[in-house]
């Protein structure tokens, strides 16, 4: 066992909601992230990736994201027992033409509790308060239907001119922020 | 504010290492266009490259994740005279790989002028005096002699190879332990 330093994000927001604490990744949530990746569950996102390697890397890159925009995808946490649910949070890497507000639940067991909805406002509302974004969009796979319906809890409506990540068809779902 | 703009950053508490002619300091988003750039070239064959800018840009991220998810990792090398980044050099243990290695990337147009072997001298030490490690390996792939002249000069012996599963393979050199510089040196393997 090889040992580091202890080097950690400094001062990324916490967020919380009525059932849920929303935190930056850290590296406990690795076997989480790579079960959820190696699963059916990543399909929309990329996945699954069999290859370990592949999947940490976009753990590390989940994680540096912060460190290069100054904000993140957020874990998602159940209050109580503090389990890792799935994420969601403003995201922006290169080529993306808007920031996007995204989410997935890595879970079975955490889906259809509303943990992705409430996740998602509490993640939308910091990036249009905090952040001070006036327009976002959600990137959603059109074979995504469960995402799909959740963009339409949200109040997001599908452009269809509007341009996506390296051209992928993908469905974009435009939310408003608040008039200033 | 865009986007673009982060309204406040959230740094790692990675370490700064100085040496005569560099600094190696944490990677940020400004590295972008030249981390990109060289990640866009023919150099970048040996070290996983081409890659598009998309894939760099997550590459960037990910080292600095690396820094937290294993308390070490790899820095931007700057050169202190012209503050230009000129290569990316540190401490690398991606998942997958056999132990962790000492790696020294040189962006385009900084070859030739000691910088990573000076780097990597310096990131060498700070494995052996500040984490406390044994041993280190370094990975080159095949073809990358200038690399291995890098090694050469660092020290390294032959041990081996691996083979990555998606990477190939590539020579294992192995640097020497931490009593055997304090005796002497590089000069005791040249």
């Amino acid at each position: 066992m090889t040992h580091g330093l202890n080097v950690t994000l400094q001062g990324t927001p916490v967020l919380t909601t009525e059932r849920l604490m929303l935190r930056a990744p850290e590296p406990g949530d690795w076997p989480d992230w790579q079960a959820m990746l190696a699963s059916e569950r990543s399909l929309y996102i990329g996945g699954p990736l069999a290859e370990e390697g592949k999947a940490w890397r976009s753990f590390g890159h989940l994680i540096g994201h912060w460190v290069m925009r100054g904000f993140g995808m957020f874990v998602l946490c159940d209050k109580v027992s503090g389990r890792a649910l799935g994420m969601a949070g403003p995201w922006r890497p290169a080529g993306w033409p808007e920031p996007e507000i995204g989410w997935n639940l890595w879970t079975d067991e955490a889906e259809g509790k509303g943990y992705a909805l409430e996740g998602a406002v509490a993640a939308r509302d910091f990036a249009f308060s905090t952040l001070g974004w006036r327009s976002c969009v959600s990137y959603i796979d059109p074979a995504n239907a469960r995402s799909i319906a959740l963009a339409k809890r949200l109040g997001a409506i599908l452009d269809e001119g509007a341009p996506t990540p390296e051209n992928k068809p993908v469905m974009v779902w435009r939310h408003h922020g608040a008039a200033a | 504010m865009t986007a673009d703009e982060a309204p406040e950053t959230f740094g790692l508490e990675i370490p700064t290492l100085r040496t005569e002619r560099l600094v190696l300091r944490a990677p940020r988003q400004d590295d972008f266009e030249v981390f990109a750039a060289f990640y866009a070239g023919p150099r970048s064959h040996f070290v996983g490259g081409p890659l598009t800018r998309e894939l760099a840009w997550r590459m960037l991220a990910m080292e600095a994740g690396h820094w937290q998810l294993r308390g070490f990792g790899r820095w931007i090398v700057e050169e202190r005279a012209s503050g230009q980044a000129v290569g990316l050099v540190g401490l690398f243990e991606p998942e997958g790989w056999p132990e962790p290695e000492l790696g020294w990337d040189l962006f385009d147009g900084h070859e030739g002028k000691g910088f990573a072997t000076e780097a990597a001298e310096a990131g060498r030490a700070f494995a052996y005096d500040v984490l406390g490690w044994t041993t280190l390996i370094s990975l080159v792939k095949p073809k990358n002699e200038a690399s291995a002249r890098v090694a050469t000069r660092l020290g390294c012996r032959r041990d081996g190879e691996f083979v990555h599963e998606r990477h190939g393979p590539m020579r294992i050199f192995r640097h020497p332990a931490p009593d055997a510089l304090a005796d002497g040196g590089m000069e005791a393997y040249a």
